[in-house]
C-alpha cells in the first residue's frame, strides 16, 4: 500500500510539484539538496536526544535524579524546534522527490508513524511530565489513538516487500532498551537468545543455504528470524515494563509503557524514512 | 601504503578463484539487505549519539538544564552516548569494509575523518584539562569560558562530521571527475586511485586492439561490467 493506491487521483498534482517552486529552486544548484538533507539529519539527532532522555526518564532510567517536569521543560524548546526543522526540511525534500514518495510504501508508513509520534511527543509527553508521570484521561485517549496508528504503520512496514527488512531497526531499538535498562536476568537470557539467533542466522543463510543459490529460501528464513526476534524482544520488553519486580517502581507501569512506546514510534519514523531510499519496492 | 592495504582488503580476502567481486568486501557491498541495514542503522543511531552529546553540550553552554549540576547530567547521559558511539563505529567499519577504496579516496570521507579527529582531541583536552576543576563550576548555571568553548567545538565538529558524512554519497569530487593537479585530486590521493583504473583501461584497449588485429568475430564476448554498490540516496537496485 502507498499514497498512490489510496489517492490515485493526486498523480498530476504530485507530478507538478517537481517543476514548481520550491523544488525548482532546490534543483537549481546541486549542493542545496544535500544541505537540506544534512539539516534534516541534524534535526533527527536533536530530536533523538530529547526523545530518548525524556522517555527513558518516564521509564525510570537515565536522569532519575531530576523531576520529569524539569526535564520536559528544559528539552521542550529543542524538541519542538527539532520537529519544526524536520517538518520544514522534510517538506522541501519531498517536493523534489514527490513522484517517488507517491508510490513508495515506506513513505506512507513514515507519515502514519509520524502522526503517532507527534501525538505522543507534543500531546502525551507534556501531560505526563506536568502530572509527574500520571496519565490523565485525555492523555490516555491520545496514547490509545497513537498506538492504533502505530500498529497499522508497523503492520504495513512488516508486510511491504521493499521496506520490510527495515523493521529490524525497531527490533534492535527494543533490544537495546531491554539490554540497557532490564534486570540482570533479562540481560542474561536476552543475551543468550541473541547469540543463538545470530548463530542460527549465519549458519542457515550463509553456510547451509546461501543467497546466491537459494535466494527465495534465504529471504523466507530471514523473514522468520525477524518475526521470531521481534516476538522475543517484545516478550522481554513487556516483562520489563509490566512484569512483577522487587525493586521499588520509580514510575507507574503505564508511564513506563508510554516511554518505551514513544521511543519506538520515533525510531519507526526514522527507519521507514531511511528505507524510502533503500529496499526500493513498488507497492 | 594505505591505498594498497585497502585495495587488498577490497579484492583479496575471501575471493574465489581470484575474482575480486567475490571477496568478503564485495559480498558485503552486494548483499541483499545487510549493507542497507548497516547504513540505515548508522544514520538512525545519530539520534542516540549526536542527540545525547548535544544535550550535554547545551548544559555546558549554560543553555539547557541550568539548574542541574553538569556532572549529574553527564553521568547519566554519557552511557547512552557511549552505546551510540559503539554502534556507529561498528556499522561505520562494516560500511567502510564494503568499499574501502571508495571511502579512502573520497574527499568528503577524509574531511569527515579530520573533524572526527578534531572532536576526539577536543574530548581528550576537555577530559584531562578543563574537567580537572569540575567541582568549581559543576553547579554554575553558566560555566566558565573554557567549558563553553569545549562545548562549542564539540557541536561544530559533530555538525561537520554529519555534513561530510552525508556528502560522501555525492560524487562531484570523485577521482574520476576531478582533474589531475586540482586540490581535490591531490587531497584524495587520486593518482593512486586512478592507477588501477588506468591500467585496466590500457589492458582493455590492448585486448581490443589485439582482437581487432586478429579479426575474429568470436572475440566479442566482452563480459558485462560488474555493478558496484553505490551508497547513493537513489532507489537501490536491491529488491526493486
Amino acid at each position: 500500500m502507498n499514497f498512490h493506491s489510496i489517492f490515485p487521483d493526486l498523480g498530476p498534482w504530485v507530478k507538478s510539484l517537481g517543476s514548481a517552486f520550491p523544488a525548482s529552486a532546490i534543483k537549481a544548484a546541486p549542493w542545496v539538496f544535500p544541505v537540506i538533507e544534512t539539516a534534516h539529519l541534524l534535526g533527527l539527532a536533536t530530536l533523538g536526544g530529547c526523545v530518548i532522555i525524556l522517555n527513558l526518564r518516564f521509564m525510570g532510567a537515565g536522569l532519575t535524579n531530576e523531576r520529569t517536569a524539569l526535564i520536559e521543560r528544559n528539552l521542550r524548546p529543542w524538541l519542538w524546534g527539532a520537529i519544526g526543522v524536520l517538518i520544514v526540511t522534510g517538506l522541501l525534500m519531498s517536493t523534489v522527490v514527490a513522484q517517488r514518495l507517491y508510490v513508495r510504501p515506506a513513505f506512507l508508513i513514515k507519515m502514519l508513524s509520524l502522526v503517532s509520534a507527534l501525538i505522543l511527543s507534543l500531546g502525551v509527553s507534556g501531560s505526563l511530565a506536568r502530572n509527574e508521570g500520571a496519565l490523565t484521561r485525555p492523555a490516555k485517549i491520545m496514547a490509545g489513538i497513537a498506538l492504533a496508528i502505530w500498529l497499522l504503520a508497523i503492520t504495513l512496514f512488516a508486510t511491504s516487500d521493499g521496506p520490510a527488512p527495515g523493521t529490524l531497526h525497531l527490533v534492535c531499538a527494543g533490544w537495546l532498551i531491554a539490554m540497557a535498562f532490564g534486570s540482570r536476568w533479562t540481560r542474561i537470557l536476552l543475551g543468550v537468545c541473541t547469540v543463538a539467533m545470530i548463530v542460527a542466522a549465519a549458519v542457515l543463510t550463509y553456510f547451509v543455504y546461501n543467497p546466491f543459490e537459494h535466494y527465495d529460501l534465504v529471504n523466507e528464513i530471514d523473514r522468520w528470524l525477524l518475526r521470531i526476534s521481534a516476538l522475543v524482544v517484545v516478550g522481554f520488553l513487556g516483562w520489563e515494563v509490566v512484569g512483577p519486580k522487587p525493586a521499588p517502581r520509580l514510575t507507574p507501569t503505564m508511564t513506563r509503557l508510554v516511554g518505551v512506546f514513544t521511543i519506538l514510534v520515533w525510531v519507526t519514523v526514522a527507519a521507514s524514512g531511511r528505507w524510502i531510499g533503500l529496499g526500493g519496492g513498488a507497492s | 601504503m594505505l591505498h594498497d592495504l585497502f585495495n587488498w582488503l577490497q579484492t583479496v580476502p575471501g575471493a574465489v578463484d581470484g575474482d575480486p567481486s567475490t571477496s568478503w568486501s564485495g559480498q558485503l557491498g552486494a548483499s541483499l539487505h545487510f549493507w542497507s541495514l548497516m547504513e540505515a542503522t548508522h544514520v538512525i543511531t545519530l539520534m542516540l549519539f549526536a542527540g545525547t552529546i548535544l544535550v550535554v553540550d547545551l548544559r555546558m553552554l549554560g543553555v539547557a538544564f541550568r539548574s542541574t549540576p553538569y556532572s549529574a547530567l553527564n553521568n547519566r547521559v554519557l552511557p547512552m552516548t557511549i552505546i551510540g558511539f559503539v554502534v556507529l563505529v561498528l556499522t561505520g567499519l562494516l560500511l567502510f569494509a564494503a568499499d574501502p577504496l571508495k571511502y579512502y579516496h573520497s574527499v568528503w570521507f577524509r574531511l569527515k575523518m579530520i573533524f572526527l579527529l578534531a572532536a576526539a582531541i577536543n574530548i581528550f583536552w576537555f577530559h584531562f584539562r578543563t574537567q580537572k576543576n569540575v567541582t568549581a563550576w559543576d553547579a554554575m548555571e553558566s560555566p566558565p569560558a573554557p567549558v563553553k568553548i569545549a562545548a562549542a567545538v564539540s557541536i561544530t565538529s559533530w555538525i561537520l562530521v554529519i555534513l561530510f558524512g552525508r556528502l560522501i554519497a555525492f560524487t562531484w569530487f570523485d577521482c574520476g571527475s576531478t582533474k589531475p593537479g586540482s586540490f581535490a585530486y591531490g587531497f584524495a590521493e587520486c593518482e593512486a586511485a586512478m592507477r588501477e583504473s588506468i591500467a585496466a583501461e590500457k589492458a582493455a584497449e590492448e585486448e581490443a586492439a589485439k582482437a581487432a588485429a586478429e579479426e575474429t568475430p568470436a572475440a566479442e564476448e566482452t563480459p558485462a561490467p560488474e555493478e558496484s554498490p553505490t551508497p547513493s540516496p537513489s532507489p537501490s537496485k536491491k529488491g526493486d
